[in-house]
């Protein structure tokens, strides 16, 4: 039980212990957070047999070093890192047999912003409301509620696990640096003026330096309102595109705040939420337009086309 | 007076927002929108039940539930209540807060702008409970009710960089209590021991939407 399984040699750029969550307690303040790709996440648990939301490590953009303490099985799912064991390149999306003593290092991303690094049996971290995962403006979750650095030891959760997974190619989603996310009107929608309505769905957007787990300021055309917004906080959901006075927009993410008070004009549909997870600095994000009665067939499609493979999983 | 019928619309594909249209705050609309969470609460198909001052916000799963049945959910939850507030079982919890000096720097701004003295700005702060509006946006903020029209002083120009965990700000209309240490440009006048959010309380959270609390001067 619970035995040393992972010692951390260097942390990266933000590593943090995430799993699917802890949802309904936005009324509170607390975001649901959790893997911020809840797809690679879910992927990476099939691979070596656990149920899909079994926490995992989350490395956003890069740079980790991690020091098996004994034989295990791992898999590294979602963003492109060059992932090596003792410097040998291992694939990715397969699971793999490690010895105690070998060292996995994730190079800086290709393509995607988070990779996931998930273990036969799972990972250990502090619980709060039913969850382990990260949320680091209130040091919740994880390893002290904060990303992993040198000299932190991970534990083995020892879940019951079953053995290890093969994915199929049509199951790999394709990740690029040109993020693509569907999107329905937000609740500002009708105060964005003409212009900005058109530029929205027509123009790429580019995710600043300020990206993290809560949210991406993007840069690109200015959205602009027909006239100056003074909002009452709302609430604000991950997926929302607000649209601040200087008409930079900022894309809500896993960790966003739970209430806002600038207008509201896109919401990501729930079959991509989890491409909100892939957008690294630097990557193009553009929108496009989802019409009525869309969304639902997506999302449908998506879900059982995944569920026939992962157990339990739904978008 | 205010119009009691809100707009009911789709937030996305996953999300449905009661919103009502108030100039400012209102106490009718602050009540009806608290025995619509506490209605909606009772079902649970809803992912997120989300309250703030004069808009709620539900989120389901769209594989589950279509958008329409989601939103006629919630328009027969609201028809039921009437569209008002229903029979109020309160909290009122005590807050004991130290006002003025280092636990509240901005005292001397709000007794200024007020042309009150710092007593009798405590003595107004402190006369009446306030509602728990929204909790948010860090875990332990807690917005209230509307502070006495004579204490309302906007935020300042450049916010600081560490709010301490249980000061007591203004901001415009608005008071609240920051949860946790945060950055932020509410006007602080006091500051309360209590924590309003510890994680590691076997009841973490102290206060939530819907309750009510008073200020008890130290």
């Amino acid at each position: 039980m619970s035995a040393p399984i992972i010692t951390v040699l260097s942390g990266g750029t933000q590593t943090t212990l995430q799993d699917a969550g802890r949802h309904g307690y936005r009324h509170q303040g607390i975001p649901g957070g959790g893997a911020a790709d809840k797809l690679a996440f879910a992927l990476g648990n099939f691979l070596v047999g656990n149920p899909w939301n079994t926490p995992a490590l989350e490395c956003a953009l890069g740079g980790l070093h991690i020091r098996f303490e004994r034989e295990t099985v791992v898999a590294v799912t979602g963003a492109q890192m060059w992932a090596q064991v003792n410097g040998q390149n291992i694939p990715p999306h397969k699971a793999i047999t490690v010895e105690a003593g070998d060292i996995l290092t994730l190079s800086y991303t290709r393509a995607g912003c988070r990779a996931y690094i998930a273990v036969a049996g799972g990972l250990d971290g502090d619980e709060f409301l039913g969850s382990r995962a990260t949320y680091t403006p209130a040091q919740l979750g994880g390893i002290e509620g904060r990303a992993l650095k040198t000299g932190d030891v991970v534990k083995s959760l020892s879940v019951e696990h079953g053995a290890i997974n093969n994915l199929p190619a049509p199951f790999v989603p394709m990740l690029s640096n040109h993020i693509v996310l569907r999107a329905r009107s937000g609740p500002e929608w009708e105060l964005l003026d003409m212009d900005s309505r058109r530029y929205l769905f027509t123009t790429p957007f580019y995710a600043t330096s300020a990206t993290d787990r809560m949210g991406s300021r993007l840069k690109g055309d200015k959205i602009t309102l027909t006239e100056p917004l003074y909002m009452t906080s709302s609430p604000l959901l991950p997926g929302s595109l607000q649209v601040p006075p200087d008409g930079q927009p900022i894309l809500a993410l896993a960790d966003g705040h739970c209430t806002g008070g600038y207008a509201r004009a896109l919401q990501i549909i729930q079959a991509d939420l989890w491409l909100l997870g892939q957008i690294a600095p630097g990557a193009s994000v553009s929108f496009r337009r989802c019409f009525d009665g869309e969304a639902p067939k997506i999302l449908k499609h998506r879900n059982s086309f995944y569920s026939s493979l992962i157990p339990g999983f739904s978008f | 007076m205010t119009q009691l019928s809100p707009r009911i619309s789709a937030y996305g594909d996953h999300a449905i927002l009661v919103q009502y249209e108030t100039d400012g705050f209102s106490h009718h609309v602050s009540d009806a929108l608290h025995t619509l969470a506490a209605s909606l609460r009772k079902t649970n198909i809803w992912r997120e039940i989300v309250l703030a001052y004069n808009s709620l916000v539900v989120v389901f799963d769209s594989g589950s539930l279509t958008l329409e049945s989601a939103k006629r959910r919630v328009e027969d939850q609201i028809m039921r209540h009437g569209n008002k507030a229903g029979k109020q079982t309160d909290r009122i919890i005590d807050i004991p807060v130290y006002y003025g000096g280092e636990d509240g720097p901005d005292m001397a701004t709000i007794s200024q702008s007020s042309g009150l003295s710092e007593s009798e700005v405590i003595k107004l702060h402190s006369a009446e409970p306030y509602r728990v509006c929204m909790m948010g946006f860090i875990p332990g903020f807690t917005f209230l009710s509307e502070a006495p029209k004579k204490l309302h002083h906007p935020r300042q120009a450049t916010p600081r960089a560490k709010v301490p965990a249980g000061s007591v700000g203004i901001a415009n209309w608005q008071t609240g209590i920051y949860g946790l240490e945060s950055p932020g440009g509410w006007q602080i006048i006091g500051r309360t021991p209590l924590s309003i959010f510890d994680k590691d309380r076997e009841e973490p959270f102290l206060l939530e939407a819907g309750d009510k609390v008073r200020f008890v001067p130290q």
